[in-house]
């Protein structure tokens, strides 16, 4: 397979040209509104030395490989000290065709494979997942535990609902929320129960690609069994894992899509209506996993032409993946569809949002870090005078409501399937 | 190489987690920009690494960074400080030294609307200083190297050329008071900073001769004269509408143009027009921007791939000598104003406008009032340095420019910089056009030894060729042995600057890698 | 040795290098000289020169100074033909010589192509304005000198230049220098040392319009500022702007110079108008008008501030240029709720025009009361209205009247600061005046300092009460710099914060 995650020698060429310019830390430079709202990364934010960027990463990738550096306690800090939001190959890849974040990618397979990562929280939750389906280890026949007894689900719908571990376990109103919007909008849908394991994504990001190849296997097998056809995620991590990352292993033809983008068909094609004011001021927080990191890979088969002496390039062009095809409007429109709810945007937003900080295994290894990058961003959702921050992923949602609570926050978080609910009739 | 006892001196300044000598985190302040060339020109291997810091720190304000400065003194460690650090001049010369990384001093301290400075700290980028200051509706002096670095490196510690010097300046003049931490740990705050009563920083002159002297000349001092911790920098009125609107999402984003901007790219059919032009638009004071960048950089400035680079290069054979101008107004009267005047300017100077052949998208507008277009340089090949650079008059620059066109083809036929037809130049103008600097942004290959190594001997061509052809002193004259090779031809000046060195940091505190060292005696 | 007997060494040594008739020690020719600042308020104890020395060229320069090293007397640069050096030129060591460059003044180029002239110390305003105008140049000049004052030393003194939209930074408008250190070394400043001879870079194209560098330093910058006590320059290149053909003056007057001062802002922004400076009224008169009563017809006759905005243009869009500026100020004037007026009572627009480009064979301060003194420092225009006040109490504590004082308010450097300048006028016959006049002067330049006002021009006296009030640092510093260039300091020693003084 091309898609599959490159060994960390084939970007040899990518960390070389690395020019050390810093885009990787800034929002696109065309999109800086104001000096607080003008930087992307969380991790150099958090940790200032430049080896904790994008290019940093890069570079610090390039001196393991030429063997100039040597693994320590430090350098496995530096690589999973990163949600792996993305943002930075979004910046780079404005003007640049590096691949910081592929390279971070790779480096974190680098050294799985050479056993000294990933760190022993990932190892922990791995070891979990594998054991119970899940990282927190939550017992596996309790996946379910969220249901009411009132929501009505179909056995055989070609549509199933894929809860994801961390709204059946921690976040379990995302769950209440999306199923009874679908009740009433009267969409048919399965649950996989328990038969519903973990997408990967948690493992993935650790960099364990070859443990978890099974899983992905495992699970689009259990959808074709199934008869799924579509499968919806309320979660962006599980769904940017199966719609991105499931192909690059193994080829399928089930639809993905995040409940953001079935509510604005449901609202396109009538079957949702909000009627009831929700007179709220809200401001929209972008899941990374839904918009920037969430285009699938898409093979290239051309090769590198050097019509004039040392200028290069792809032909045909290759696809690259920077962000601008997320998922950034259904979620939007859903809100403005809503009556009375006004929304605000912040300044880092869609391709550019800044990340909430639990990501890349992150919360599990570096909590600190986690909170502190989740108290930028709410003071980022603070400044824009809304009351509310809404997203639509469990894990942002999570890691920004204790954010709104340590920082002792006045301000409400809402999952968007909240909202929808808080406008539908009773 | 740093002592355990050096390291904790510095520990305690700043605190365990803002200083390291972890080996990654220094190979990440080894690596550079051009790395590879310094490395050339010190005869050593064509490496993208040059030498490793002993440690990096970051402190977080004035007295933090005097403070380590005093510790440098005490170890005699030296020190050099780099805040968005791009460039191999941000690299220290000897393990011995401490990289000050300055990223946590971040602050806008202060504008003054009224009086049109900005008083910043050294990790400001050019885009947040002009986000902030277009709000007040003026603008800064951004860098060429790019909206994502520091304006305060810019005005007092490198270069200073951009893409709107003909209506902003050039960052080095562009300075009043200055904070300044000598080598010995002292303060200098230049100019009526230094009042005891009433301090400000209105004016960087005084009392008496200028300090501003010794901070820097043409160039900067990279570093070598101490670390500047606060700058006051002149503002500009934004030039335009002060509206800022960009949607769609990367790369393809559209930009709402504010009223009354406009872009000109006229074409000359010889030098001898384009100088004309140029001089001649600078004295009706017409553009915001008013630069030449030969055909290959004007395609590549607009241009969003190599592939469209390549397929725009190719069509665009009858832009000769395109003169670029960016006009721009904050009144319509102004803007109907300039408008005749650039209808009668080309006229009156044999030009052509060649715009409407241009795909412009309305995204390089908001690049070029974000000083973004240079960058696109980096598109052609990844890789690209300039040689010359020597600032005078605008007929200097037009000759170097033609001078340099076979030299640079004997190195294009040895494939070891990209072809441009010998033409990549930017003239930029000053100040009006009093003065112009030339350029010739150059494309290699990084990856590339062989390609390295021409680029290196490429720039060594072009300093003999200024030498040779009295084209001023070119950019990157700085370290010992550019100062002694070309001082000599210069009124020996580097014997003056190694006074200065000698007189304010005789053991070489201050890292003298890319200024000049003191030879006194320990 | 004693003093005396050096001094006899040092005049054949000199006689020698420059031949008898250019020695000058004739006293009375030598109380000529010390009467250029023996006045001059600024100078509390004056010393006589030793000798006056006429010089022609850089050698003569260099062999001076090198003797000066060797034989260890001062050396003070004297260039203009008239007073008008703030003290700048009066010794403060007993062993002086004053080396008279007035002979070296020769305009070396005028060219109209890259806007700039390149000046000997001796060329004074009256010489090089119509030179520069003639072939289509207009100088940046300050506001109507004495015609008889060195360009040169108006450029190395930072003197504020009436046009501050073309006042890009303060050095302007000095570029190039050819200089000789205190050490008697030759250098030159800015793309004029090299590489290549003057000839050389000409040919290349060059006109030695860049004053930065070479490389890594600004020698420019120390020279320019430090009245002759870091090396003596035996020329300059100037910068200069393209002469207008078509002018139109605009005025804003009022009472209230807060409301003159929030227009002046916005015009400095929109980088509009040229020549631009606000003065009071006794400052008008004294411009427009040569003798006592005539300003005082004037100056009671016109309001309090008057702000001159010269608007100029050149060549085929010129009319069009003027038009444009016009409706826009006159837009602007609207929005500000205050009113432009394109002629004043009692003044023609010629007249105004006349002091642009011009110089004075009759100083206009001295014009009013054949004395004047001036306060100057640097401020910012908002802060203005406050030391204007504060200087008027100290006026009327003093009972001085305010009727003698002239006020003068230059933005500079493009609008980031501003020279503000009271000119204390007085009867020199009036020696009650006088003496009030000079303690009006010297208290209230005290008082303003501790205010906050920043004198960096300090001259006379003002040099030890400026430097105890700025950074110790800075002090340390300039002495650095002024080891590096006059290690042996012969170079004006004692002004400035260069106190070690020869024996």
């Amino acid at each position: 397979m091309t898609l599959e995650l490159k060994k960390l020698a084939e970007y040899k060429d990518i960390m070389e040209r690395c020019l050390r310019c810093s885009m990787c830390k800034w929002i696109p430079q065309v999109q800086i509104k104001s000096w607080k709202y003008a930087q992307v990364c969380p991790s150099i934010d958090e940790y200032n030395f430049h080896a904790y960027s994008g290019g940093g990463r890069m570079i610090i990738a390039l001196s393991l490989l030429t063997e100039r550096i040597g693994y320590s306690d430090e350098l496995l800090n530096i690589i999973y000290r990163c949600t792996s939001c993305g943002a930075c190959s979004v910046s780079c890849k404005y003007l640049n065709d590096l691949e910081p974040l592929e390279v971070i990618e790779a480096l974190r397979k680098k050294v799985i494979e050479d056993g000294v990562g990933p760190l022993p929280a990932h190892k922990k939750y791995m070891q979990l997942t594998e054991e119970v389906h899940n990282p927190y280890g939550d017992t596996h026949s309790k996946r379910l535990a969220w249901l009411p007894a009132d929501v009505k689900v179909s056995k055989n719908a070609e549509l199933a609902y894929f809860v994801g571990c961390t709204t059946s376990y921690r976040r379990k109103e995302i769950a209440v929320a999306t199923t009874r919007i679908l009740n009433k909008a009267g969409v048919e849908f399965q649950l996989l129960g328990e038969e519903e394991f973990c997408c990967g994504s948690p493992i993935l990001r650790a960099g364990a690609e070859e443990r978890v190849k099974s899983l992905i296997k495992r699970n689009i097998d259990k959808f074709k069994d199934r008869g799924i056809k579509k499968v919806i995620t309320s979660c962006a991590g599980c769904y940017s894992t199966m719609k991105a990352d499931y192909p690059r292993y193994y080829k399928h033809d089930i639809e993905i899509l995040h409940t953001s983008e079935l509510l604005e068909q449901l609202l396109k094609e009538g079957k949702l209506k909000l009627t009831k004011k929700v007179p709220l001021t809200v401001t929209y927080h972008d899941p990374c996993h839904l918009g920037r990191c969430s285009e699938p890979y898409k093979e290239w088969h051309g090769q590198i032409m050097e019509p004039i002496s040392l200028v290069r390039f792809p032909v045909p062009p290759k696809p690259i993946r920077q962000g601008t095809y997320g998922c950034y409007y259904p979620p939007r429109n859903v809100l403005k569809a809503i009556p009375g709810l006004t929304l605000i945007e912040m300044e880092r937003i869609k391709e550019y949002a800044y990340c909430c900080g639990a990501g890349g295994g992150v919360k599990a290894a570096f909590p600190d870090f986690a909170l502190n990058t989740a108290s930028r961003r709410v003071e980022e959702a603070q400044d824009t005078g809304a009351k509310v921050l809404a997203s639509c992923c469990p894990f942002c949602s999570t890691n920004l409501k204790d954010a709104i609570e340590a920082n002792k926050i006045n301000m409400k978080f809402y999952d968007l399937t909240e909202l929808v609910l808080m406008a539908m009739e009773d | 190489m740093i002592k355990d006892n050096e390291f904790e001196a510095l520990e305690k300044i700043v605190g365990s987690q803002n200083v390291t000598r972890d080996e990654a985190i220094l190979d990440t302040y080894a690596f550079q920009w051009c790395a590879e060339i310094i490395n050339v020109v010190n005869d050593r291997p064509p490496a993208r690494y040059y030498i490793r810091p002993a440690a990096v720190i970051l402190p977080a304000t004035t007295d933090e960074v005097q403070q380590i400065v005093k510790v440098c003194n005490q170890y005699k460690l030296s020190f050099k400080a780099f805040s968005t650090g791009l460039g191999p001049w941000n690299c220290v010369s000897s393990e011995r030294t401490i990289q000050v990384d300055l990223r946590r001093m971040n602050k806008i301290v202060k504008i003054d609307v009224k009086n049109q400075y900005a008083v910043v700290e050294p990790y400001i980028s050019g885009a947040q200083l002009q986000a902030e200051t277009m709000k007040f509706g003026l603008n800064c002096h951004m860098p060429g190297a790019g909206p994502q670095v520091s304006p305060l490196a810019s005005a007092t510690s490198m270069g200073g050329p951009g893409f709107t010097s003909a209506s902003t300046g050039f960052a080095g003049r562009n300075v009043l008071g200055v904070e300044l931490v000598l080598p010995t740990g002292e303060l200098l705050q230049i100019g009526s900073l230094g009042l005891k009563s009433g301090s400000d920083w209105y004016s960087g002159d005084g009392p008496g001769p200028s300090l501003r002297g010794i901070m820097r000349g043409f160039m900067g001092a990279k570093s070598g004269i101490g670390i500047f911790t606060k700058v006051a920098t002149k503002l500009y009125p934004f030039p335009c509408e002060a509206k800022w609107e960009v949607t769609g999402e990367s790369p393809n984003y559209e930009f709402h143009i504010p009223n009354y901007l406009k872009f000109y790219i006229i074409n000359y059919k010889d030098w001898d027009s384009l100088t004309n032009a140029l001089r001649r638009f600078e004295e009706e004071e017409i553009g915001f921007m008013c630069y030449y960048g030969s055909t290959a950089a004007v395609c590549a400035s607009f241009a969003k791939s190599r592939q469209e680079l390549a397929s725009q290069y190719a069509i665009h054979t009858r832009l000769k000598l395109p003169l670029t101008i960016m006009m721009a107004a904050v009144s319509e009267r102004e803007y109907q104003h300039k408008q005749k005047l650039v209808e009668g300017l080309i006229e009156e100077t044999g030009g052509k406008d060649y715009t409407p052949k241009l795909k412009i998208r309305d995204i390089s507008f908001a690049e070029a009032l974000r000083c973004l277009l240079g960058f696109h340089g980096f598109l052609i090949t990844g890789a690209f340095q300039s040689t010359h650079g020597g600032m005078e008059t605008i007929d200097m620059a037009a000759r170097m420019a033609q001078l340099n066109i076979p030299l640079k083809r004997k190195f294009i036929d040895k494939k070891v910089i990209a072809d441009d037809r010998g033409e990549g130049v930017w003239i930029a103008t000053y100040e009006r056009g009093h003065m112009a600097h030339c350029e010739m942004p150059t494309m290699y290959d990084s990856t590339s030894s062989e390609s390295i190594i021409g680029m290196t001997e490429y720039s060594h061509a072009c300093d003999v060729m200024d030498l040779e052809e009295h084209l001023a002193i070119p950019f990157f004259i700085e370290g010992d042995k550019h100062h002694e090779w070309y001082g000599p031809h210069c009124m020996n000046y580097h014997i003056w600057l190694r006074k200065i060195k000698e007189a304010f940091d005789p053991h070489n505190i201050a890292d003298p890698g890319f200024y000049i060292s003191s030879k006194v005696q320990s | 040795m004693r003093v005396e007997q050096a001094m006899d060494k040092i005049h054949d040594k000199l006689v020698e290098i420059i031949g008898e008739t250019n020695v000058i020690s004739d006293k009375n020719l030598l109380d000529t000289y010390f009467k250029r600042y023996s006045e001059d308020f600024l100078i509390k104890n004056p010393i006589k020169p030793k000798l006056v020395v006429y010089v022609k060229n850089n050698e003569e320069i260099m062999k001076i100074l090198k003797i000066a090293n060797e034989f260890n007397f001062s050396v003070v640069p004297i260039s203009s033909q008239v007073i008008d050096a703030n003290g700048a030129e009066a010794p403060y060591s007993e062993n002086t010589i004053l080396l008279d460059l007035t002979r070296m003044d020769q305009i070396l180029v005028v060219d109209l192509k890259n806007r700039m002239c390149m000046i000997e110390p001796g060329v004074t305003f009256k010489q090089l304005i119509p030179v520069a105008n003639e072939v289509g140049l207009r100088l940046l000049m300050p506001l109507m000198p004495s015609s008889g004052k060195s360009v040169l030393t108006s450029a190395l003194e930072r003197e504020p230049i009436i046009l501050p939209r073309y006042h890009w930074d303060a050095s302007d408008p000095l570029l190039c220098t050819e200089v000789v250190f205190g050490t008697g070394d030759l250098f030159r400043t800015g793309t004029a040392a090299g590489p290549g001879t003057i000839e050389e870079q000409r040919a290349s194209g060059q006109a030695q319009k860049n004053p930065l560098g070479p490389t890594q330093f600004d020698p420019f910058r120390i020279i320019q500022g430090a009245q002759g006590s870091i090396g003596i320059v035996t020329w300059i290149s100037l910068k200069c702007e393209l002469l207008p053909d078509t002018r139109k003056i605009l005025y804003i007057q009022s009472e209230n110079l807060e409301k003159v001062i929030e227009f002046l802002y916005v015009l400095l922004k929109r980088r509009f108008g040229d020549e631009l400076f606000i003065v009071n009224n006794l400052t008008l008169a004294s411009l427009l008008r040569t003798s006592h009563d005539e300003i005082n017809k004037l100056q009671s006759n016109i309001p309090s501030w008057t702000l001159i905005i010269g608007v100029g243009g050149r060549g085929p869009f010129a009319k069009d240029k003027i038009e444009f500026l016009e409706a826009e100020l006159g837009d602007i004037a609207r929005d500000q709720g205050i009113q432009l007026l394109s002629e004043i009572k009692n003044v023609s627009n010629d007249e105004i025009i006349r002091i642009f480009q011009n110089c004075a064979d009759n100083p206009w301060r001295l014009r009013y009361l054949g004395g004047s003194q001036e306060i100057f420092f640097i401020t910012t225009l908002d802060k203005t209205p406050q030391f204007i006040s504060s200087f008027k109490k100290m006026v009327e504590a003093k009972k001085f009247s305010l009727e003698n004082i002239g006020i003068y308010i230059q933005p500079l450097v493009q609008g980031c600061n501003c020279h503000c300048e009271f000119d204390i006028y007085y009867k020199p016959s009036d020696n009650k005046m006088k003496e009030n006049a000079r303690t009006l002067f010297e208290e209230a330049s005290v008082a303003l300092m501790e205010q906050g006002a920043f004198f960096s021009r300090p001259y006379g006296i003002w040099a030890d009460e400026v430097y105890k009030r700025i950074s110790p640092i800075v002090v340390t510093a300039l002495q650095k710099v002024k080891g590096i260039f006059d290690p042996k300091n012969v170079l004006h020693p004692g002004t400035l914060c260069f106190k070690e003084e020869r024996a």
